[in-house]
């Protein structure tokens, strides 16, 4: 009997370190192995070809395309009047979203002490800054003459004496923006400089000096990880209310302007639940493909890791459709004719099936999902609702601008919006973010080893009566 | 002459515990808390070790950012629109309105604040430095190095001391390239 029940125990436990990665610790040079082996592994001839694929789409949409655009004029693209914000402004909020799902995931829930985050941190850090980077481009894109940029952005008196007007949401936009990509950058560097200096260890040839020259000489000491501890805890503290600024202004962009349908008190929560929502679902699949391709990644990327993933944006998705449905009723109900129209426009206009598919997948299929465990866990499925979830987000961008700008208070200026030379560099834009982080995962430690160890030191088997409980002590 | 020469030993442990003895044993044994460093692959607190306090200037660092960030905010907040032959006037708006400052001076206060601290890690850490250091790869494999800086006469005496101490290798640090 009591055999029975030490084998009931022990395969008790068993079970709770299959599932768990943090009741489930290796030595640490084994985990070290298993990173460096996955990041150095040769790559394959069908990473070689999806490779050569994207960077084809990248030649023609961003430097085909692109520089085209620039020597014959923004006509190459749709965008007309009266909407004169196009795909390129769509991508623009459609990729700072995105970048929202590393911050939340490696600040939020760093301050909240979130045990499940510490394999796919940097995974998803790495989403913020190649996300960002796009964005970035996208605005120089919508610029138009590019060389201009810097002339306008940066505040130098220009021919007439006058600087940027920083009374404009736009100004506040390159503020908040520099500030996001700076700060996740380095949000990004600090972490991976014990991971780098692992790699350095362990690595010769141009691997050592790239990383001897990354890890800048850490060793480990007592002050040297008293500082970046320190270094930390600011960044986890500080960038939040920055990720939250940086979205909120994107929405002030449109929610300042006088126009139906943009002018809403409501956008800024708005609009940062929907980076969120889009940018959990991005690093679902980003997750789901790194597991499944590169080597020993099912050992930290577990089916817990999606559970706790798909719970977040199960609450997310509740939280977009009670901010999309509180900005419709305001709007609805409050009767200006021109948002009547508007609204009908929404949902009965050439865009329709746009708006229809937007509530479908942001909201009917991850409640008819993500509600399940079984399937929240499975990796191939909450992947699905992820990539749906994208397009979906995708889709309430492209209302909001273009769609929304063709119904004004003149409607002589009436004009339906047809995308040109946008949709080629916007598809480059994609290529490019997936390219950059194929070959990141081949130079960058994607799984920050030292963040994992500290966890799985930190967790361990209590017993509480008769039952063995998971125990996690906090280590900082 | 000789005697007073001083030199550095490297004493590596499998782990947290036996550390942690090890450097009573030597505060016991007269090595101040100064003379000894550990080296870590993981973030191991000094509570844990019985260490003193690291000193840390990267908050004061982010805070003097804070400062200038904010400045510079309230340059452009307030200096630039002062800046022109003319008022430029935006709307209905006052040359210098509240609430377009107050987002202005939240975001230079946040940039110029996160990049001194990023800076601070490097201040304090003195990154980068390719210069030789005393080290052991094993660190990064999970073990926990003591540095201890002793009297050339006293290092047999250490050393075998710190062997008794559980200590998987006992070797004299000497610098190299990482």
């Amino acid at each position: 009997m009591s055999d029975n029940k030490h084998k009931a125990e022990h395969s008790h436990e068993e079970h709770l370190r299959e599932k768990h990665l943090m009741l489930d610790p290796l030595p640490r040079g084994r985990m070290n192995e298993m990173v460096m082996e996955s990041m150095m592994e040769p790559p394959t001839w069908k990473f070689w070809a999806i490779i050569v694929v994207l960077a084809g789409i990248v030649a023609y949409g961003l430097v085909y395309t692109w520089a085209k655009v620039i020597a014959e004029g923004l006509y190459l693209a749709g965008i007309n009047r009266p909407s004169y914000w196009g795909v390129f402004i769509v991508n623009t909020v459609f990729w700072i979203g995105i970048s929202h799902a590393g911050t939340f995931i490696s600040a939020i829930l760093r301050v909240f002490k979130a045990e499940f985050r510490r394999p796919f941190t940097r995974a998803a850090e790495l989403m913020t800054t190649f996300g960002l980077i796009q964005a970035g481009m996208s605005i120089f894109m919508h610029i138009g003459r590019v060389w201009l940029g810097l002339y306008w952005l940066m505040p130098y008196p220009n021919q007439r004496m006058m600087w940027p007007n920083l009374h404009s949401p736009l100004a506040w936009d390159v503020l908040a923006i520099t500030t996001y990509v700076l700060g996740s950058t380095m949000y990004l560097f600090l972490p991976l400089i014990p991971d780098l200096a692992m790699a350095r260890d362990r690595t010769t040839g141009w691997r050592k000096i790239l990383y001897k020259t990354l890890a800048l000489g850490f060793r480990g000491t007592e002050g040297e990880w008293a500082h970046l501890r320190n270094a930390m805890n600011i960044f986890a503290f500080a960038i939040i209310p920055v990720m939250f600024s940086v979205h909120t202004i994107v929405s002030w962009d449109f929610a300042a302007a006088t126009r139906p349908g943009w002018s809403s008190t409501i956008f800024g929560p708005y609009f940062v639940v929907g980076a969120l929502h889009s940018g959990m679902g991005a690093v679902i699949i980003v997750l789901a493909i790194i597991r499944s391709t590169m080597k020993h990644m099912k050992y930290f990327i577990r089916p817990e890791h999606f559970d706790a993933i798909g719970k977040l944006m199960l609450i997310i998705s509740m939280a977009w459709a009670y901010f999309f449905f509180n900005d419709y009723i305001v709007q609805w109900y409050g009767g200006d004719k021109w948002t009547q129209i508007l609204l009908h426009y929404h949902e009965a206009g050439p865009y329709g099936w746009m708006w229809f598919a937007m509530l479908i997948v942001n909201v009917a299929v991850p409640w008819a999902v993500l509600w399940n465990q079984k399937w929240r866990s499975n990796p191939l499925i909450v992947s699905i609702v992820g990539f749906l979830i994208n397009i979906g987000m995708w889709f309430e961008r492209f209302i909001i601008v273009p769609v929304t700008l063709t119904i004004n208070r003149a409607p002589f200026t009436w004009q339906q919006y047809e995308p040109g030379a946008e949709m080629p560099m916007g598809i480059g834009t994609m290529a490019f973010f997936i390219l950059l982080y194929m070959l990141s995962s081949k130079l960058i430690p994607l799984i920050p080893v030292w963040e994992v160890e500290e966890g799985q030191m930190a967790h361990e088997f209590k017993k509480f009566g008769r039952e063995t409980v998971v125990s996690v002590s906090e280590l900082e | 002459m000789t005697e007073s020469k001083v030199v550095d030993i490297l004493a590596v442990f499998a782990d947290i515990g036996p550390a942690a003895d090890a450097l009573d044993q030597l505060r016991a044994m007269g090595i101040h808390d100064e003379c000894m460093n550990v080296i870590s692959g993981v973030p191991v607190t000094e509570a844990m070790l019985g260490r003193p306090a690291q000193h840390t200037n990267v908050p004061r660092i982010a805070l003097g950012g804070a400062l200038l960030g904010f400045s510079a905010g309230a340059f452009l907040a307030f200096g630039v629109p002062y800046m022109y032959p003319y008022p430029i006037q935006v709307g209905r708006q006052a040359p210098i309105s509240g609430p377009p400052s107050v987002i202005i001076l939240f975001e230079l206060t946040m940039l110029i604040m996160l990049l001194s601290t990023f800076l601070g890690v490097f201040l304090d850490s003195m990154f980068p430095n390719y210069r030789p250091m005393k080290y052991v790869t094993e660190v990064s494999d999970g073990k926990i190095a003591i540095l201890i800086e002793c009297p050339h006469v006293e290092e047999k005496k250490l050393t075998d001391a710190l062997k008794k101490m559980g200590a998987e290798s006992v070797e004299p640090a000497e610098a190299q390239h990482l």
